[in-house]
């Protein structure tokens, strides 16, 4: 007998009462202003939320915060201000020493201010490699939970995604918190 | 007869500071789960329905497993089944040796704890490296973790600064967590881009997708899984959830519940392998389907390793994890430390005042105090009873069922408040150890009230 029917035989021997799924019925939380709300708690879990104002260019705005940066990666036609295209080099390895990338989100989270990051870059390492991170965001793409969030992941295909809140971070040494733990120090979500 | 636990307190209880700071800081995380639990209004619907979807999960494993290996076949990845931590460990170094791997980068893992793995796998020349920053202390300073969550709790930052000059060369004396952190930033970031393998655990795996969910603030998962052409993830088979619905119930509780944030700063879903990437995601049951079989202890295989029963645990903030015999520390850690061998692992059942706040935070509603109180009830039936307490019991149900014997007991016990010290502390008297006893009361409460003075 193989692992696996030994396994599921042994499951199916031991299993009392089957218990049914529930309902998942929730009145969940709502936000009277989702795009306050995603600031806010982008903020606490320290990232940095801009929102574009009209007629105001990101690659103006990704200039100004990283005014020293060298090395600036991004597959996005409009982000004239990238030093270089991460898609088109051969080994992931080589994104090592970016010091901002600049990806778009799919949509964010209000509860957690959390960004919906489906893999559209060819090595995913830009997301977490890159010493800060830019994330390009449609402020009119926010949801107010992750019950909500997951409703819109569902109808979504990818192969790797991520849903991210603010920067890399531990409190591994006495609890006190140090971002850029391995990926990004800085988050900026760009709203417009 | 004191128990492997209280031995090992005592030795925790001797560093005064540490133990305070311990005790304070832990209490400080739970405070922050507080706050975030109160900001959601539906928090207690949200631990209904996930105590609710584990129960129907872990009562149809065999059809969930079989529809998530399905799909995750389906989606390109390469499923093993491991009957235990042996066949578990020699399916990794099998993979490894496929890929002639020397090197593994692992992220955070429970289960591999569990299954020795990290041992098994250096004993066979594999050079394995924890990437989570707590967990590479550890791994540098030779020790177990002491908390799920934050495995480092019990280390001070002096130490780690000692650790760190020798082995990365840092600044000597320098203590400062950022600069450290940044020092292993530095030197952890080779490590990633030139691993062979990279392992990572599993926070849930999805069954109507067949992709698995990666929790972690550190970003070490997903660090870890962009370079090297071969990724491992390995799963106990409780960490099923039917569908990306459920899940979002579970993900709204573990970071609020574990460390008071809204949401680790990753979760990370990994469905296909990457570009020239293989995939292996391997399930485990190491004693998981014997658990099914036990209606009292069921509700073990819900837990979603948040480690906040332990931050609650009045017994755990003051004795430290290192003093229970299992390598899950806590409440927790008791029921499964029964669960996997009650005879080796009982000592662990009397960390626990029952007072049961751990049971009443716990986001999957195990009902952690009230089992260990049904594991004590069997102590005696395996021969782990203690003694002095057998006695102790003995004589109290021989005098409580003597009601003259009782009174005339009670009468005499004021001459206890005038015994010189050594006569009432000492081995014979286990409540009088490490605290003083109350005062007698010269007249009992029955005295009193025949006397009509209780009003």
């Amino acid at each position: 007998m193989s692992s696996k029917d030994s396994i599921l035989a042994s499951i199916r021997r031991h299993t009392g009462a089957r218990h049914e799924m529930p309902e998942l019925t929730l009145e969940a939380i709502t936000y009277a202003d989702k795009l306050a709300t995603f600031s806010e708690v982008l903020a606490g879990a320290g990232g940095k939320a801009i929102e574009l104002k009209p007629g105001e260019d990101v690659n103006e705005v990704i200039r100004r915060e990283f005014p020293e940066a060298k090395r600036i990666a991004s597959n996005l036609k409009e982000i004239t201000c990238a030093t270089f295209n991460p898609d088109e080099l051969t080994d992931p390895r080589e994104l090592n020493g970016t010091e901002v990338s600049v990806v778009e989100g799919s949509f964010g989270v209000a509860e957690n201010a959390a960004v919906w990051l489906p893999r559209q870059v060819r090595y995913k390492g830009l997301y977490f490699i890159s010493n800060a991170l830019v994330i390009l965001l449609d402020k009119t793409q926010l949801v107010h939970t992750m019950n909500e969030a997951y409703r819109r992941t569902a109808t979504m295909d990818y192969d790797y995604g991520v849903f991210m809140s603010g920067p890399s971070k531990t409190a591994d040494i006495e609890q006190a918190l140090v971002f850029g733990a391995h990926g990004p120090i800085q988050v900026v979500v760009l709203l417009r | 007869m004191s128990t492997k636990h209280a031995i090992a307190a005592a030795r925790f209880l001797e560093n005064k500071e540490n133990e305070a700071w311990h005790d304070h800081t832990l209490w400080m995380v739970r405070t922050k789960r507080d706050k975030m639990s109160h900001s959601l209004p539906e928090w207690e619907r949200l631990r209904e329905l996930a105590s609710e979807i584990k129960l129907y999960s872990n009562s149809h494993l065999d059809t969930l497993l079989e529809e998530f290996e399905k799909n995750a076949i389906a989606n390109g990845a390469i499923v093993h089944w491991a009957k235990d931590a042996e066949e578990h460990n020699e399916i990794v170094l099998r993979i490894l040796r496929q890929h002639d791997a020397r090197n593994l980068i692992k992220s955070k893992s429970m289960l591999t704890e569990e299954c020795h793995m990290n041992e098994f796998l250096m004993s066979k020349g594999i050079d394995v490296v924890e990437s989570d920053l707590g967990e590479r202390i550890l791994q540098l300073m030779h020790l177990a973790p002491s908390h799920i969550v934050m495995p480092a709790i019990h280390i001070k930052r002096e130490q780690i600064s000692e650790m760190m000059e020798r082995e990365m060369g840092t600044e000597k004396g320098n203590i400062d967590p950022t600069y450290l952190t940044h020092a292993a930033r530095k030197n952890l970031r080779e490590k990633f881009l030139h691993a062979d393998v990279a392992m990572t655990g599993a926070n849930f795996a999805v069954a109507s997708t067949g992709e698995i969910v990666v929790c972690t603030n550190e970003g070490n998962a997903d660090m870890g899984t962009s370079f090297p052409k071969v990724h491992i993830a390995t799963m106990g088979m409780e960490k099923i959830v039917p569908n990306l619905e459920a899940l979002g119930v579970f993900t709204r509780l573990l970071a609020r519940s574990g460390t008071g944030q809204p949401i680790t700063s990753y979760t990370s879903h990994y469905r296909r392998p990457s570009e020239g990437q293989e995939f292996h995601i391997i399930i485990v049951d190491n004693g998981r389907s014997d658990i099914l079989a036990k209606p009292d202890h069921i509700r073990t295989l819900n837990c979603i390793r948040c480690g906040e029963c332990m931050n609650t645990c009045p017994v755990y903030r003051r004795s430290g994890g290192y003093s229970y015999t299992y390598f899950i520390p806590g409440p927790i850690g008791i029921n499964l430390g029964m669960l996997r061998n009650p005879e080796e692992y009982s000592d662990n059942v009397s960390a626990c005042s029952l007072c049961l706040s751990c049971s009443n935070v716990c986001p999957v509603k195990i009902d952690l105090g009230e089992q260990i109180y049904r594991w004590r009830q069997d102590l005696d039936k395996i021969g782990k009873a203690s003694k002095e307490k057998k006695v102790m019991s003995f004589g109290m149900k021989f005098l409580m069922e003597r009601p003259g014997l009782f009174n005339t007991a009670l009468k005499f016990a004021p001459v206890v408040n005038h015994l010189p010290r050594f006569m009432v502390y000492n081995g014979l008297n286990a409540w009088g150890k490490g605290r003083e006893l109350p005062t007698f009361a010269k007249e009992s409460f029955n005295d009193m009230w025949k006397n009509n003075k209780v009003r």
